[in-house]
């Protein structure tokens, strides 16, 4: 402590200043006459006593010194800056160390010459070539701290993207000495990108920081606080550039959070400045975010070729030739029935599905096992009743449902699935509703003073954004959005078409004065009557949604299909269409099939899991970030985790039902009688939310929500574990197959057969057999059980 | 993300969370956080003793003059339906019951200026999710809970105590919905949300193997697990992560499972007369339980006054005849948990809170500058004793103790005023500051976001709040 109150004292003193200064020159001493110091001493370790030790003493001990010199005045410069950091601390840790070390070393070395024993010089050379590493990783993390930390890696193979990002789409070379205006409207338009992605977050409309806004032109030319931040012509005498070049944990870099501009980013900057900041009117007009077309397109299929009849196989086809990628082998029967029969109603198939597959001789007997799927209505109905309870945030139990403040529509949602109504319709009647499928728009009302920004009606704006038209407008609810061009007022005439009365426009929670207008977020797709009643606005919203030239909402729907069966869309995240699709033809020419083959979602999941790549190998990933990185390259269905509903599903057919008739809230046999279950349980769709189905990811349903968490964590192993549910039904599992067989082996054969689909291997048998004996126990049984469920090979679908 | 792993180095190291934490759409670290800015910990865990239901200044730590029961009294003259004691603080003092906290209060920090929220209409469950969040509810995206943001960016203090623990509250009773929305780690993703402890004397339970089985049979089970996984063929394939967080994350809870860290959840282990001492009813237990956990390295607990509506602090009636019980029920397990906190020197470590959604006030229903719709009728002239004591949600004065963990020792911070009604005139602090001062303390720095749905979400809203130097040492 006294240590650091003695350099606070120091810090004020010019001297302490510009000795710490000096130690960025000084640091190169210690490395180059310690190391070849080293180097030196590699050359007699045959012959200690040579005519070069002395020489090696000369440089051991102005090596030294430097280093002790160089630790002293980087003390005096690290209290000076204001730096700190984890490099930093590495740094000095290092730096100390090394001198510290290398005052043993003169000592060693002096020992070594004097005593001239082996030992004295084995522990002189320890110590000469320990200091010399030392001072040459210090050298390093130095480094890092002046040139940033990727300065050696940004230029090893491999690594050269973190210096084009994608947002760049300009080649700096083409720029001679005169620009065009066509080029001065591209240069500024890649520098407004930059400030989008890396400025507007502190300094736009949005949040002001330092009162500079870099959104529109008037403000980047006015300069904040501290004045103009460009000189036109002038890069060096510019403040925009001179703080983004500086080093990471320099006082004034911009951006102060998070990652540094790119060097060609820089290198942007000062081109644009260089040649006068240029910044025609009307340049704003041009978007500076990737927005995806409106309208649909039809392209036209590939080339038709053997054995790919299924069109999605023709588009993947293309796409792993211009990628080089190649098909993958396709799966046996019995990875394929378990997949389809999961996917399409997340049950597990029995032995006997099986066996009746593998003796069917049809060629098409797996597109005919797919339609007979899709043809047991209840079961179809009650698998993807999850998905589109995540979706349209429909919950049997929940806040606002004690104060009548929300609706549940699952009875519409039900007879909807139930019936594969046609999307377009079924959006329909959710945008435009009645008193059974009301409560998607009618959001949740809480009690009390709600943020501007929640209110119903902006509810319905961002519900039907997110989950209808894979878009975001939360951040434009509140202001102009900084993630994308949707400005508050659109937000606002988007709201407004679910409103009773005219909203006023609220900016960041303040009242604007300014009333909204009544839009659909596309005049393309036609207008609304603002003076119109609510119900006759809403009606108009549904038929202008729906129609065909709406592409980006049947782009949406199609991508959220694909990514249920194949693990992952063709947009990611499918909420944010305007993403760049892996294959845009692939979309869209899904998308216009949808369309025009009668919105039919069934014949879209035939037509997905009848496909050659459906059928094909799982791709497994080593980290989820591969699933969404920009460089994601598709190769087929990837590896998933079964939901909460398919888990407890599946454990309810082979050991025990997991709930009870009183968690059992949405009985679909009240609606339609002929929807009496022909199972044994009731399925985890029709139940509440509880602990056990929270703990494996079915989500709470405040907010909608249209991906789950498939990775497990340390709450849900606990659940798993000794969580009193699955226990319990485990327990009676344990019980009832006791009575069924009492012999270890068959009963062994059988659990297999029932959960996995196939006999046990020699090794898997030996096992059960030393787990059971001579007889199986109940116990023994329950947590034999347990140990298959927990398994990947039951978790996974593969 | 980079910057996100090395901050939590050590999770990485002993959970799945550093594979669960990226799932799809799992949050990115924000660009805005300046994750390089060090902030020494003065803390490692936090206790909030969480008084739900509106627990009246008034009539616990802000004591006024006290105006005893009398038949036909008017209603606008009652200010402490108690008198008032001494506190170990000179010139500082309590309401009557409270004696035990009076004697520690020297060991901590007594904030007399928090300052609700104005949520309009007055709910529990809506201050409750203020509180607990730092967010007004709804929100677009699903909010984490205080202690979720600290299990996230502070990890496990000892790998095998999940880092935060609610106990005490049950989700069955009426508002139980409206509870759990507050209840998640929300965007931050599953693994950090809540390990529920409903009732603290079953604690045990949540911990150790199923019921009715024994240790054999449980390491034997595991044992299996693990066998037959390598027997069969998943267990030669190359690793992928949701194979690779299952088996981390089995691990991890087996680990829990059979640790003799598990036997801190087991109150019956702790010496009687101990025992005794925090045995005033489930709350006091859940002291007992949360000291018993912070001895072998919580990160974050919630201890609850179980919420109810109308129970508890909740007094729409006989408010004072009720908070006598109440004050029983608190009074001797939170002087014995700062006691014994001290004594082992964890305190030094460890902030304990004792903070309840808002205040209450005989007649003033929000606050006087902008009051809401009464709940409770108040008669002007009180004939019954029923009606004595304090009905009405007030937001504009409520108590907060701070103890530990880098609070100030023997401080008291802000003022209300003296007459009716009684409202902070000084130093008014918000939850954003407490929030704030909470994470500084752990060293977790104030602009800390992630990137959700690509907008940066701050630990409170936008960032806002400062540090409150005024309560640190």
């Amino acid at each position: 402590m006294a240590l650091s109150q003695n350099a606070e004292l120091l810090s004020d003193f010019w001297l302490s200043q510009f000795l710490g200064r000096l130690h960025p020159m000084l640091v190169h001493f210690p490395i180059a006459l310690l190391v070849f110091a080293a180097f030196l001493e590699l050359h007699t370790l045959k012959n200690f006593h040579q005519p070069l030790r002395k020489a090696i003493g000369l440089l051991v001990t102005f090596g030294v010194l430097s280093a002790v010199i160089s630790a002293i005045f980087g003390l005096l410069l690290a209290t000076n800056e204001a730096t700190s950091g984890s490099t930093l601390d590495i740094h000095k840790f290092l730096g100390f160390g090394s001198a510290v070390f290398g005052i043993f070393l003169l000592f060693f070395s002096k020992n070594a010459i004097e005593k001239g024993d082996s030992r004295s010089i084995r522990t002189y050379r320890a110590f000469l070539f320990l200091t010399s590493i030392g001072v040459g990783f210090a050298g390093h993390f130095g480094a890092s701290l002046t040139h940033g930390e990727d300065y050696l890696t940004e230029v090893l193979p491999g690594n050269s993207e973190t210096s084009a990002p994608p947002s760049l789409t300009i080649d700096l070379a083409t720029f001679s000495s005169e620009i065009s205006p066509d080029q001065e409207i591209q240069l500024v338009t890649n520098v407004r990108s930059v400030f989008a992605h890396n400025c507007y977050k502190c300094h736009s409309g949005a949040k002001i920081e330092g009162e500079l806004r870099l959104d529109e032109k008037e403000f980047v030319f006015a300069g904040g606080e501290s004045g103009p931040i460009l000189e036109p012509g002038n890069p060096e005498k510019s403040e925009l550039i001179r703080r983004i070049s500086l080093s990471k944990n320099h006082k004034d870099v911009m951006p102060e959070k998070g990652n540094l501009l790119s060097k060609d980013e820089i290198r942007l900057l000062t081109l644009w400045v260089e040649k006068g900041a240029p910044w025609p009117d009307g340049v704003e007009q041009q978007s500076v975010y990737r927005v995806a077309a409106l309208a649909p397109r039809k392209p036209e299929l590939p080339t038709p070729k053997s054995g790919l009849q299924n069109p999605i196989d023709l588009w993947v086809n293309q796409y792993f030739e211009e990628n080089q990628l190649s098909w993958g082998e396709q799966i046996d029967e019995r990875t394929f029935i378990r997949r389809a029969y999961l996917d399409i109603i997340g049950l597990l198939p029995s032995p006997e599905d099986l066996k009746a597959l593998e003796g069917d001789s049809r060629p098409n007997k797996r597109s005919i096992l797919i339609q007979s799927l899709l043809e047991r209505k209840d079961d179809y109905t009650q698998h993807w009743l999850t998905f589109w309870n995540d979706a349209l945030r429909n919950d049997y139990t929940g806040t606002g449902y004690i104060t009548k403040g929300r609706y549940a529509i699952t009875d519409w949602l039900y007879t909807s699935i139930r019936e594969n109504k046609p999307y377009d319709q079924f959006v329909k009647e959710l945008l435009n509703p009645d008193e059974k499928s009301k409560g998607f728009i009618e959001g949740i009302r809480w009690r009390g003073t709600v943020n501007a920004s929640q209110r119903t009606e902006m509810q319905a704006a961002q519900n039907v954004g997110q989950v209808i038209l894979g878009l975001n407008l939360k951040c434009a609810s509140c202001h102009d959005s900084f993630i994308s061009d949707w400005k508050l007022e659109e937000s606002y005439a988007f709201a407004n078409i679910f409103a009773d009365t005219t909203l006023e426009v609220s900016r960041c929670e303040k009242p604007t004065g300014v009333m909204a207008k009544t839009e659909i977020l596309w005049e393309e797709l036609g207008e609304i009557d603002s003076l119109a009643p609510k119900a006759e606005k809403l009606r108009q919203l549904s038929e202008q949604l729906v129609q065909p030239a709406n592409g980006r909402m049947y782009r949406t729907i199609v991508n959220r299909v694909w990514k249920q069966l194949m693990g992952r869309g063709i947009v990611e995240p499918v909420d944010e269409m305007d993403n760049e699709p892996w294959s845009q033809d692939l979309l869209d020419w899904l998308a216009v099939d949808f369309v025009e083959n009668g919105y039919d979602l069934k014949r879209l999941v035939y037509q997905i899991t009848t496909s050659r790549i459906y059928q094909t190998q799982v791709i497994k990933v080593a980290s989820p970030d591969q699933l969404l990185g920009e460089n994601f390259k598709f190769q087929g269905v990837i590896q998933r985790r079964i939901t909460a509903e398919q888990f407890a599903d599946a454990v309810g057919k082979i050991a025990a039902p997991l709930f009870d008739s009183v968690e059992v809230k949405f009985r679909p046999y009240e609606l339609i009688p002929e929807a009496r279950p022909n199972l044994s349980y009731t399925r985890a769709s029709l139940v509440a939310n509880n602990e056990f189905l929270k703990a494996l990811g079915r989500p709470n349903r405040e907010i909608v929500s249209t991906s789950r968490d498939s990775q497990a964590s340390l709450l849900q192993a606990l659940e798993l574990s000794n969580g009193e549910k699955l226990n319990k039904a485990l327990a009676k599992g344990g019980e009832k197959w006791a009575e069924a067989y009492s012999n270890p082996e068959e009963f062994t054969g059988q659990i297999y057969q029932n959960a996995f689909l196939r006999k046990p291997n020699s090794k898997e048998l030996e096992l059960a057999k030393k787990t059971f004996g001579a007889k199986a126990e109940p116990d023994e049984i329950q947590d034999f059980l347990w140990a298959i469920f927990l398994s990947p090979e039951f978790q996974l679908i593969y | 993300m980079k910057n996100l792993h090395t901050r939590r180095d050590f999770l990485k190291k002993t959970s799945a969370a550093a594979i669960a934490t990226m799932g799809m759409g799992a949050p990115l670290a924000g660009l805005l956080s300046s994750c390089e800015n060090k902030i020494p910990a003065s803390a490692d865990s936090v206790i909030l003793l969480f008084m739900a239901g509106g627990m009246a200044h008034t009539e616990t730590f802000d004591p006024k003059r006290h105006t005893p029961f009398r038949k036909g009294m008017e209603a606008k003259e009652i200010l402490s339906t108690f008198p008032s004691i001494p506190t170990k603080l000179d010139g500082i003092f309590f309401s009557e019951g409270l004696e035990n906290i009076a004697s520690v209060m020297d060991k901590g920090t007594l904030i007399r200026s928090y300052q609700a929220a104005d949520l309009g209409h007055i709910l529990h469950t809506r201050h409750q999710y203020h509180f607990h969040t730092c967010y007004e509810p709804p929100q677009s995206v699903v909010v984490p809970h205080l202690g979720s943001w600290i299990a996230k960016e502070k990890g496990a203090l000892n790998p095998v105590i999940p880092p935060f623990i609610n106990i005490g509250q049950r989700f069955t009773v009426g508002e139980g919905e409206e509870l759990k929305a507050f209840h998640s780690a929300g965007f931050l993703g599953s693994e950090y949300g809540p390990f529920l402890i409903p009732d603290p004397t079953s604690g045990l339970e949540a911990v150790r193997p199923p019921v009715g089985m024994d240790t054999k049979r449980f390491e034997s089970r595991n044992q299996l697990y693990k066998d037959l996984i390598a027997a069969g063929p998943m267990g030669e394939f190359g690793s992928d992560y949701q194979k690779e967080s299952l088996r981390q994350s089995m691990e991890q809870a087996y680990m829990l499972l059979n640790s003799p860290e598990a036997k801190a959840f087991d109150l019956s282990q702790e010496p009687k007369e101990n025992y005794d001492k925090y045995n005033t009813g489930k709350f006091g237990l859940g002291c007992l339980l949360a000291r018993r956990l912070v001895d072998q390295g919580a990160r974050y607990i919630t201890v609850t006054t179980e919420y109810e509506p109308f129970m508890g602090w909740d007094t729409h009636d006989n408010g004072h005849t009720r908070l006598k019980d109440m004050k029983k029920l608190i009074d001797a397990p939170i002087a014995q948990l700062i006691k014994d906190l001290d004594q082992s020197g964890k305190l030094d470590r460890t902030i304990v809170i004792v903070a309840s959604e808002f205040s209450r006030d005989m007649l003033t229903e929000g606050r006087p500058d902008l009051k809401v719709k009464d709940q409770v009728v108040v008669p002007d002239i009180v004939e019954d004793l029923k009606n004595y004591g304090m009905h009405r949600h007030f937001t504009d004065g409520c108590s907060i103790l701070m103890f530990g963990g880098g609070i100030k020792r023997g401080h008291v911070f802000g003022k209300t005023a003296d007459e009716r009604p009684c409202k902070t005139i000084e130093n008014p602090i918000k939850i954003d500051s407490i929030h704030q001062t909470i994470y500084h303390a752990l060293g977790i720095p104030s602009d800390l976001n992630y990137e959700i749905e690509k907008r940066p979400f701050f630990t409170t809203p936008d960032g806002h709040g400062k540090v409150e130097f005024g309560l640190l040492a």
